[in-house]
């Protein structure tokens, strides 16, 4: 056999465990984990190979292991361990760490997976809207504007044009930016060396329809429910992602200004979508919190990710519910957090665990691509 | 040298009669103890009785057991309680008072072996010994060579007349009905715990599929199918259709070194495995036997015998533990499942049978006596004056429970000499 050296990254192994892999080091390779696993390719399956890596820091051969992704944590490994090593934490501990990897500015991301910056993250954001509230001079409720009729609009409050679409239609652009060069910087390192003369379409077709599907998720046995309140949420997010478009084409398409009535079609998918949200988020913080005694009880970048939705949500059903009954001392101050919550959603999605949807997708199009999965 | 000879006897106490039990009783004995012995089961000699052979000489347990019968047997200093069950410890050392109940044998002394009972016996009952392969009469001699060499009526499987049918039968006016269950007390210096263990409960190891797939057996099993006192008479052939078995896995680590089941080594199912591949062997040349383990523990001398087996090419090591074991579609075969770790793939295989290393769980994890202290894991520990020995202390082979015991007798008497 031909000599191999390992240089192992010891600091690799201890960021592993300080992001919710603090039970790494009980592993001691029997392979339960892989057999047990429903999810994993039959050929080098994980998560196995993948606890010895992370064990003797070879950080190169997990960074661009898209395994790691294949992975949806379904905990039967972490179930059935017959240590408590829970590879399924070890596991999303290294996909933080992979967003961490790829994700432009670097430093931006080290502060998203770390609580010490929670303050300084969400200071942002907030300097920026009271900032947009001063220029306008909203010193006291009475200094607001109100609509024709005396009742709340929060467009009299905080301006679509420009304050609320400049700023996140330049979000959007600099996670998009992100994102791009990230994923880009991702498939080279994944791809070094592997044959790809497949069609890229279709590998891509194939992943876009298990995705819609969640086909992988619910192959899981431990935590078989996780695949319907994942998928809740996916369709409420694409919901209300249909939702910003179309009140986009009502604004600069038709000009007709907000707030909409209830009945409008637009304002129903909204309302449906943030309440299948609300329904869906609050199953998978269940879940998580039932089966944590069997699949582990998550990392600080699993939670963060679950409050922020769950921020955005409340804070967005109850601006709407205190317009609608005109209490304008908390509507106001309940939408401003509601925007804070969507800046930070947003402007940290290429660093936070937002980012999973976009490098799973990737690693899962790699894995079709390169044979790795059929 | 008057003063040491005119100190009295230790008396002291063994809870279990298999081997560590039965080495205490006659190394204390025979330096002139006092002993008790008090076995729960109808016969001595515990799992060893159970054996096909002992590793690594390959020659079988009953020998060994045999001349400690003896011992016994010619000892009037040892006292036997089979049948018998501690109920509770107090006082402390050199002072103990010790309750014991003693279960109806419905069989006395007058018992001559004859088997007339069993002939008669119109019940029947699952036969614990073979691990309920078989079944016996409820009139029953627990196996040929037990000793004590008498009869037990099984009360729970010999109602309303049954019993009448024995006693009937028996010439020698051995069978008394009306035996009930008796509470005795003891005063003694010292307690040796010598209670063993059970074979883990395979049933609790879901994924290995034991008690759904047919043709998954534990090492124990295999044990007594291996014995020509078994239930195929020592012929290995698998239990769902008698097929003669030409292809085996070995599951290692069937439950220990696992914090869901035990969380410790077991010790011994390396060297057990090792052991029984060669029973089936040597039963069929054309046999392929396949042993899937995390590492193969076969420490010292024990080596030896490991490197032995890998020599034969018929035997294939697979590293990796299996985590599933199903049933093959349309036949009784038996799929396992397991990552080969040497060339990282998963790996699916069809077998005739499957034997579980299931370990060893101490006595003291299902059943706990009352005066003794105990580990999480249920293992005995050891106090001035009542002493764990063997595998109620720590998993541990045969020749090693020997050398404990006498370890422990040691301690024993010294408490004795003390008082």
């Amino acid at each position: 056999m031909a000599e191999q050296v390992i240089n192992p990254d010891l600091n690799f192994v201890k960021d592993i465990i300080a992001s919710g892999g603090e039970s790494l080091k009980k592993c001691y390779q029997c392979s339960t984990c892989t057999v047990v696993c429903n999810v994993t390719p039959d050929s080098k399956p994980f998560p196995r190979k993948e606890m010895m890596y992370a064990q003797w820091g070879m950080k190169d051969k997990l960074i661009n292991n898209p395994d790691v992704w294949l992975c949806h944590q379904c905990s039967d490994c972490t179930a059935q361990c017959p240590r408590g090593a829970k590879p399924g934490e070890v596991l999303g501990a290294v996909r933080k760490m992979t967003i961490e990897e790829y994700a432009t500015p670097g430093f931006l991301a080290k502060m998203v997976g770390d609580s010490k910056y929670l303050l300084l993250l969400f200071a942002l954001p907030i300097l920026i809207f009271g900032a947009y509230a001063l220029i306008q001079g909203h010193t006291s409720l009475g200094s607001i504007p109100r609509g024709s009729n005396g009742e709340i609009v929060y467009a009299l409050f905080m301006p679509v044009f420009p304050y609320i679409d400049l700023t996140f239609g330049t979000v959007a652009f600099l996670a998009a930016v992100s994102f791009f060069f990230g994923i880009r910087k991702y498939w080279s390192a994944m791809g070094g060396g592997m044959s790809m003369d497949g069609n890229i379409v279709n590998s891509v077709t194939e992943t876009v329809s298990e995705i819609l599907s969640h086909r992988r998720f619910q192959k899981c046995n431990v935590t078989k429910e996780r695949s319907t309140s994942h998928l809740l949420v996916f369709y409420a997010f694409a919901g209300l992602a249909i939702t910003t478009t179309w009140a986009i084409v009502y604004l600069y398409g038709f000009h007709r200004e907000s707030p909409y009535p209830q009945y409008d079609p637009m304002k129903i998918l909204g309302n449906v979508s943030a309440l299948a949200l609300l329904l869906g988020i609050t199953l998978v913080a269940n879940n998580r919190l039932k089966n944590a005694e069997k699949a582990g009880k998550g990392s600080y970048f699993d939670w963060l990710f679950i409050s922020v939705i769950y921020g955005i949500v409340i804070t967005g059903l109850l601006s709407e519910i205190l317009r609608l009954a005109g209490v304008a001392v908390l509507a106001y101050p309940v939408y401003f957090v509601h925007l804070v919550f969507i800046f930070f959603l947003f402007a940290y999605a290429p660093f936070s665990k937002m980012a999973h949807m976009v490098y799973r997708t990737t690693a899962m199009v790699f894995a079709r691509h390169t044979q790795r999965e059929g | 040298m008057s003063e040491q000879t005119s100190k009295q006897a230790s008396r002291v106490l063994v809870i279990g009669g298999g081997f560590s039990g039965l080495t205490t009783a006659v190394d204390a004995a025979e330096t002139g103890a006092e002993v008790i012995v008090i076995e729960k089961n109808p016969y001595l000699g515990g799992r060893v009785s159970q054996l096909n052979k002992y590793f690594p000489k390959l020659c079988p347990p009953i020998c060994g057991l045999e001349i400690n019968f003896r011992r016994v047997k010619t000892n009037p200093l040892i006292t036997l309680y089979p049948m018998s069950e501690v109920e509770s410890i107090s006082g402390g050392p050199g002072d103990y008072n010790v309750t014991v109940k003693v279960n109806p044998r419905y069989v006395n002394e007058n018992c001559v072996a004859c088997n007339a009972c069993a002939e008669a016996c119109p019940a029947e009952r699952p036969n614990a010994y073979n691990f309920g392969m078989d079944t016996t009469k409820a009139a029953y001699l627990p196996f040929n060579q037990a000793f004590p060499q008498r009869y037990v009526i099984d009360s729970a499987h010999c109602k309303g007349d049954c019993g009448k049918a024995c006693r009937e039968a028996c010439k020698y006016n051995a069978i008394d009905l009306g035996m009930k269950p008796e509470t005795k007390s003891f005063k003694v210096d010292s307690v040796v715990v010598a209670t063993g263990w059970n074979p883990y409960d395979a049933n609790k190891l879901d994924i290995l599929g034991f008690g759904k797939v047919k043709n998954v057996i534990t090492n124990m099993m295999m044990e007594r199918l291996a014995s020509p006192t078994g239930p195929t008479g020592g012929k290995i052939v698998r239990p769902s259709d008698g097929k003669p078995v030409n292809s085996i896995a070995f599951v290692q680590c069937a439950g220990s070194r696992d914090e869901n089941h035990l969380a410790f080594c077991s010790y011994i199912c390396c060297m057990a495995s090792l052991k029984q591949t060669t029973y089936i062997r040597e039963q069929n040349p054309e046999s392929k036997v396949r042993i899937f383990y995390i590492d193969l523990r076969t420490p010292g001398k024990y080596e030896k015998f490991y490197a032995k087996i890998k020599e034969d090419a018929n035997v294939a090591f697979t590293k990796g533990k299996v985590a599933n074991i199903v049933q093959a579609e349309g036949s009784d075969d038996v799929l396992v499942e397991a990552e080969d770790m040497l060339t990282g793939d998963k790996v699916k295989v069809k077998f005739d049978m499957v034997v579980l290393a299931t370990g060893m769980e101490p006595a003291g994890a299902s059943q706990r006596i009352s005066g003794v202290d105990y580990s999480t894991d249920g293992f005995a520990l050891s106090n001035p004056g009542v002493f764990s020995t063997g595998c109620s202390k720590n998993p541990m082979d045969v020749a090693k429970s020997g050398q404990d015991a006498t370890g422990a007798v040691m301690k024993a008497i010294q408490t004795g000499q003390r008082r």
